[in-house]
């Protein structure tokens, strides 16, 4: 199974995949050949809940091609509550910003053609 | 290393143009070959930077435009930066007049994308972020940087209102600029009542795409001195880095490869933020020209927005800032852009800026990156 494939399938489960680098321990998403800390290549798979808190994000109306039937959407970046690591994705029903303050509750629950899917909690 | 002149510069208007991109990639580049007063036979090799050629069914466009030239045995590089692909193109055509490669070279951008419509390069602009984490999830560009406005109205003391103002100065300038795509004044009412096209921007918080070519002659100050003519020294370039998602920086208010290129710059240029008399800063939206802004160094983190609300960085103010109209009002054809903006530093130091001329202006800077600010270049010049 290829690096984003195994993201995919964990975020299925909710979790995000992420690599510990053996050396330093700085942690990155799975997606990381090489450590951005210390420069070495040796990683431990570590799963992270999905669970966090909306670092920010953006309602959008005008959308690529493929996304115009799921207009408005919002399109978040996730801080993990336990992990030091954002990450984003596609999250469904939002309309305008009352809907989505900075800093709700939300958890990866999925993966499909909208990519990693982030709902509220 | 051979210290490098621009000798020549042109462009086409911007906007949407009927001609081909081959046809226009020569306009312009004729244009340039005319302001610096040479034979296309002194040319030693073109860099073109171009993004989306395929959509007018040509890419490869260097040997085209050699053989347009009648120098088609000269080689040439095309080069993809995304957004910031024409100032990558002003750095190699620099770095090898500098190592002594070549004495004149010719650098020129250009797009041609505005016939395939909004859902077309909305689309494929896309592709220019980190697709497996942001375009996968219905990311569009005025959505990664809604995002980091969003994160700058929440971090700063910020409005909307203040956002459309840098759309307001910049139409402008615009307005004096004659190769303008949207050579019209609007108003905050304007803006804050266009479109949402992604929130917290509104249509008229993001550039147009562009049709248009712009393209500079680059030189040795041996081959300038010869050669007679005017000409404007490159004192100053710096390229840096970023992440390639918004995700995977520390801060979204701020962009670490415009720190990095223009730091690397200002050391080789000697000289500092403060001694910068104007700049064409890359305002793809305007919370980017904000933020351009403060991660140059002229305005402290926060405090961009307070420069604008101020009227700071308005024509012959305290710093001017994208004088030519910038990407806003002047247009974004994505692979000439970073050259435009080449061509505005050799206009406006060589006293032919007409009605926008920054007055006294010595040293420029340009600042020129590609997608949210994954790559990014910065280039210092001073009249001579």
């Amino acid at each position: 199974m290829s690096v984003e494939e195994q993201v995919i399938e964990h975020a299925k489960q909710g979790k995000l995949l992420t690599h510990k680098c053996t050396e330093c321990g700085y942690l990155h998403l799975s997606t990381a050949y090489y450590c951005r800390e210390c420069g070495s290549k040796g990683f431990e798979d570590v799963l992270v809940d999905g669970k966090g808190t909306v670092a920010t994000y953006t309602i959008i109306t005008v959308a690529p091609a493929g996304f115009e039937k799921f207009t408005p959407y919002a399109f978040v970046v996730l801080k993990l509550d336990d992990a030091d690591l954002r990450i984003s994705g596609f999250m469904e029903g939002i309309a305008t910003p009352d809907d989505l303050p900075v800093g709700t509750p939300a958890k990866i629950t999925g993966f499909d053609e909208r990519g990693i899917l982030i709902e509220k909690q | 290393m051979e210290k490098v002149c621009v000798l020549g510069a042109g462009s086409t208007k911007y906007g949407k143009l009927a001609d081909s991109i081959a046809d226009i990639t020569t306009q312009a580049s004729v244009a340039a070959i005319e302001s610096a007063g040479i034979e296309p036979k002194e040319i030693g090799a073109s860099y073109i930077s171009n993004v989306f050629g395929v959509a007018d069914k040509q890419v490869h466009i260097g040997p085209v435009l050699m053989s347009r030239l009648g120098i088609p045995d000269k080689p040439s590089l095309t080069i993809e930066s995304a957004c910031g692909s024409g100032s990558v193109s002003f750095r190699e055509a620099y770095a090898n007049i500098a190592a002594g490669f070549y004495d004149c070279l010719i650098a020129t951008g250009v797009e041609k994308v505005t016939h395939t419509g909004t859902e077309w390069t909305t689309t494929y602009f896309a592709y220019c972020s980190d697709f497996f984490y942001e375009g996968q999830a219905g990311a569009s560009f005025p959505g990664l940087f809604a995002s980091m406005a969003r994160a700058y109205l929440t971090e700063f003391d910020a409005t909307e209102e203040d956002f459309a103002k840098v759309a307001v100065k910049n139409h402008d300038n615009g307005v004096l600029n004659p190769k303008a795509h949207m050579q019209k004044k609007i108003t905050v009412d304007d803006v804050m009542n266009s479109a949402v096209v992604a929130s917290p921007l509104k249509l008229y918080d993001c550039c147009p795409f562009s049709d248009g070519a712009s393209s500079v002659v680059l030189c040795s100050e041996k081959f300038a001195k010869e050669h007679g003519g005017d000409y404007v020294e490159v004192i100053g370039s710096g390229r840096g880095g970023s992440p390639a998602a918004l995700q995977g920086r520390d801060h979204m208010t701020t962009i670490p490869s415009t720190k990095i290129a223009s730091e690397a710059a200002y050391k080789m240029a000697g000289v500092t933020s403060k001694d910068i008399d104007f700049a064409e800063v890359h305002d793809c939206f305007t919370i980017a020209e904000v933020v351009d802004t403060e991660d140059l160094g002229f305005f402290e983190k926060g405090q961009g927005i307070q420069a604008v609300r101020e009227e700071r960085t308005k024509l012959n103010s305290d710093i001017s800032i994208n004088p030519s109209g910038g990407l806003k009002s002047k247009g974004h054809p994505i692979g000439a852009t970073g050259i435009g903006q080449v061509v505005e530093m050799y206009d406006q130091l060589t006293g032919n800026a007409g009605e926008r001329t920054v007055k006294d202006a010595k040293l420029g800077l340009t600042h020129n990156f590609g997608a949210t600010g994954a790559s990014c270049a910065v280039h210092i010049f001073q009249s001579v």
